[in-house]
């Protein structure tokens, strides 16, 4: 009942919807909506009135034309609006990509020299010294996920989100998302276990992506542990699909967001107060990838004791891609 | 005599850190900035593989592969792909012309490109 209120509320204030769209009061649609409602009672009325004290079929047909006119002049503005809306969504959706592209050069040429760098000199340099380029490299690598998250976001937007198949070791992908983790997992005081399974087989999957969705995973758990917790991840195999399971004893997400937490942009409350870092749409790309790769995405939650995110995948066989 | 690469990347300090460290892997490494000069290069060098990236001034990548693959001579040299993955119908389309694979400039450390190589090569 108070979502419904809510709604009507919001649906009335005006002056944030024009906000919201980034268009003037005048051009918001419900203003134009409601014009327009005015303007077909109070032409109604006049109608009404005209033809029961005229007989005159001119000054009727002249009405009419009027009202016409004014509805198909505020009909436009309605349109034109909506283009307006739709035009500047687009235009962002390609200025997010284009300076994205325009940002990866520039960042894989800070990798690249560092990496150099230290193949080259990284004798000479002291522990201090080594250190302190590692944490150069995190924040720019740090900034190519951001960028590859905005783009993958983009794309999905634009219904051009598309995945590779390829025939992929699962628990290779866990280990090297482990070791790319290792570093911030251990300034934070956070253990991180994996329980590997005998046997799993390869599937075939879009390896990049699902890198992707595990490091989300992972990066989660670590981001949101208060300190001193520990991770403990598994692969298991069975009923021919493979699943992936992330716990921590983190901060948990509020029973009330459960729905909510694979929208994007989505912060849970007690998240945005404890971490500020975050942009929200980590969990919605992962949940694109997993959907759009035949698998599924759940998880667990208990709000100050931990959340346990999985993910199952099919396990193809005899799939006429199989490369 | 350590095997040969060409590089066609139009990023000079990408291509020049490539170079660079390709060669202290003992490869013997040649670069060209566009499209055409890289076809001419292959053509004079014979490498046993080409860095290819997609987006190239006056020869695009696929033009590049068209030209090489129409080629006897170059038609059997191995093509990795440069992307940053901008589009993946393009890597797409430069795969069925002829590359053997391709791979993603941003998530790529240098030491995971050697071993690419040493994968293609192979």
């Amino acid at each position: 009942m108070r979502r419904i209120i809510r709604r009507i509320v919001d649906d009335f204030n005006i002056k944030k919807q024009a906000n919201e769209l980034g268009v003037k009061v005048w051009q918001a649609p419900s203003v134009l909506f409601i014009l327009m409602g005015v303007v077909i009672v109070t032409a109604m009325t006049a109608i009404y009135f005209i033809s029961r004290n005229n007989y005159s079929p001119e000054i009727l047909i002249f009405s009419e034309i009027a009202v016409v006119a004014v509805l198909f002049t505020i009909g436009s503005f309605i349109i034109k609006s909506i283009e307006e809306v739709a035009r500047a969504n687009k235009m962002k959706s390609e200025f997010i990509s284009i300076t994205s592209h325009q940002l990866k050069t520039p960042l894989t040429e800070v990798n690249w020299e560092i990496e150099f760098l230290l193949s080259q000199h990284g004798k000479l340099l002291n522990q201090e010294q080594k250190d302190i380029i590692k944490t150069i490299t995190n924040s720019n690598t740090k900034i190519i996920k951001l960028v590859n998250d905005l783009l993958d976001v983009v794309r999905i937007e634009q219904g051009r989100f598309i995945l590779t198949e390829e025939k992929m070791d699962i628990v290779k992908v866990v280990e090297e998302v482990i070791e790319e983790n290792k570093f911030l997992a251990k300034s934070s005081n956070i253990e991180i276990k994996f329980i590997k399974p005998d046997f799993v087989p390869e599937i075939i999957a879009d390896r990049r992506r699902m890198k992707v969705v595990i490091d989300n995973f992972v990066s989660n758990a670590i981001k949101y542990i208060k300190s001193k917790g520990h991770i403990e991840i598994s692969v298991d195999a069975k009923n021919d699909e493979i699943m992936v399971c992330v716990k921590d004893n983190g901060i948990g997400i509020p029973r009330s967001q459960h729905d909510i937490i694979f929208q994007k942009f989505f912060r849970s409350d007690n998240a945005a107060k404890y971490q500020t870092e975050g942009t929200g749409l980590g969990l919605y790309i992962a949940k694109n990838i997993i959907d759009q790769s035949g698998g599924k995405i759940w998880f667990k939650s208990v709000e100050e004791e931990g959340s346990a995110f999985y993910f199952s995948l099919p396990i193809k066989r005899n799939n006429p891609n199989n490369k | 005599m350590g095997k040969k690469i060409v590089i066609i990347e139009d990023d000079n300090i990408l291509q020049d850190t490539l170079k660079k460290f390709l060669s202290t892997k003992g490869y013997e490494v040649s670069g060209a900035i566009n499209g055409e000069d890289g076809v001419e290069l292959v053509k004079k060098e014979n490498p046993n593989l080409l860095l290819l990236d997609i987006v190239l001034p006056k020869k695009d990548g696929f033009g590049v592969i068209k030209d090489l693959k129409a080629d006897e001579s170059t038609k059997n040299i191995p093509i990795v792909l440069l992307t940053n993955l901008g589009n993946l119908d393009d890597v797409q389309k430069a795969l069925d012309l002829g590359a053997t694979t391709y791979l993603i400039k941003a998530d790529y450390k240098l030491e995971e490109i050697v071993q690419k190589i040493e994968e293609t090569l192979n």
